[in-house]
Order: structure tokens, then sequence, then C-alpha cells
């Protein structure tokens, strides 16, 4: 099976990108609506507690926040992350259209790949900033909460930005030979 | 780019249309009014050939150095810097 171009890896990926897309923008709606409904019951749950799951990667653990915004900070939270998480999916189904015309080296690929180095470190950045909330709101989950630098995340971003560069390259090698009489 | 292509002045001192060129040389109408307009990044050892033989002509009575800045040089070098 081809790489790129029509009917090839890369229009299978495009078709789940796509997919992916939509999930992102059905659930970007579901935290919207979640929000709104949380500010019209908002004036009848002042000053409770809310009784939060958060799953980490070996175990689950229950947290009681005993701060009133928790559930707002949460919301947000994940509204930022899947706002974050479908920008770059959204760049990457515009980078993955042009493979799968067979058209990789496109200037506009570099500006779109570095969108989507950029939401990569944004998705890093969120996720210590939601540690940090995590364990101010309940600070009896601070055992719990790791702040573990991601090195393949870190390692992914880096390469995001050197593909970028790439592209950038062949794009001027693109150019050049369009422009060679 | 400081290298200005005369193929204007060559054509018209050999009463030949763009048209007739690109067909003998077999290159695009398309592609040599890039050439003609200088706005093409390079060009090949065998349309230079070709041009050279339909035009009979030397290479330097196509191609001229000139280094004095003219329109569209800013946009060449903003393109070579990335």
């Amino acid at each position: 099976m081809r790489a790129l171009g029509p009917g090839s890896v890369a229009s299978l990926l495009k078709i789940a990108l796509d997919c992916a897309y939509a999930v992102l923008v059905l659930a970007i709606a579901g935290i919207v609506l979640a929000a709104l409904g949380l500010l019209l019951v908002m004036p009848f749950v002042q000053g409770s507690q809310h009784l939060i799951t958060l799953d980490g990667h070996k175990q689950s653990i229950s947290v009681i926040f005993h701060r009133w915004p928790a559930l707002e900070a949460l919301l947000v939270a994940a509204g930022l992350y899947v706002g974050a998480l479908g920008v770059i999916v959204n760049r990457l189904r515009h980078v993955f259209r042009t493979l799968t015309q067979g058209d990789p080296f496109r200037p506009e690929n570099v500006a779109r790949l570095r969108v989507v180095g950029l939401g990569l470190i944004a998705l890093e950045a969120l996720g210590y900033l939601v540690r940090l909330t995590v364990v101010w709101l309940a600070p009896e989950s601070g055992d719990h909460v790791k702040f573990n630098i991601s090195l393949s995340g870190w390692f992914a971003i880096l390469a995001v930005f050197v593909l970028a560069e790439v592209f950038r390259e062949g794009a001027r090698l693109r150019s050049d030979a369009e422009l060679t009489i | 780019m400081p290298i200005r292509v005369n193929l204007d002045r060559v054509l018209v001192e050999r009463r030949m249309s763009l048209t007739e060129l690109a067909d003998r040389v077999g290159v695009t109408i398309a592609n040599l009014s890039i050439l003609k307009t200088g706005k093409a990044r390079a060009i090949r050892f065998s349309t230079l050939e070709a041009l050279c033989r339909e035009l009979e002509c030397q290479p330097g009575d196509l191609l001229r150095f000139d280094a004095s800045p003219a329109d569209g040089d800013e946009d060449a070098f903003e393109l070579d810097d990335g």
C-alpha cells in the first residue's frame, strides 16, 4: 500500500483524523453545555463539596475538593485541553489532505506543523497546570499527583518542529524546481 | 537576481514569436514567459542549448549580469533567507 496519494495510508489517516475531529467538536460542545448548565445551577450548589474521581496511569483516586470553584476549574481545564487537541487535529487534517493529494511540500504545511508543535507545548503545559490546580484544590491528593517531565512528549514536540523545517526545505526545493526552466 | 534574461531582445532581432520559439524548443509558453520576465530561478543546460540552437546565438546573448538592484529582488532575497 502506498504511503502518499489517493487510496494510500495517508488517506486512511486523514479519515481517522476527520473522525477524531468530529468527536472533539462534539466534546467541546458538551463542555460548553456543561459549563452553561453549571452557571445556571451554581447559585444552588455554593459551598457544597464535589466528589471527583481522577483516573491516573496506574491507579484511580477519589478526592473531595473543599474549595468552591473545583468543578468550574476542571471544566475550564477540560475545555482548554480539548480545544488545544482540536486545533492540533484540525491542522493535521489539513496536512494529511495535502499528503492524500500527493503534494506534501506546500509552504502552508510549515505553518501548520508549527501550530501542531505549539499545540503540543500547550497540552504539556496544561497538564502541569491541571496537576497544580488539583493539588491546590485538594491538598490531600498531593501524594498521588506526579509532576514528572514527559520525555517522550517533549521529544515529540521537538521532532514536530524539526519536521516543520524539513517541510520548509522541501517547499523551497519544490519552488526552485518549478522555476527551473 | 542580478542575472538578466535578454530573450525579448533576441526574439525581436530574430523576428520570432514566443509561441514559435516554444514550439521549436519544446518548452511551454508559460515556462518561456517565466524565463523572459526574469522570474526563473534557474535554467537547464539542455534548455539553454535548445534556445541557442533555435535562436542561433550564444548563451551570453541571452543572459547578462547586472549587479544593480531591480524590482522583485527583495522578494528573491526573502525567499532565499527562508
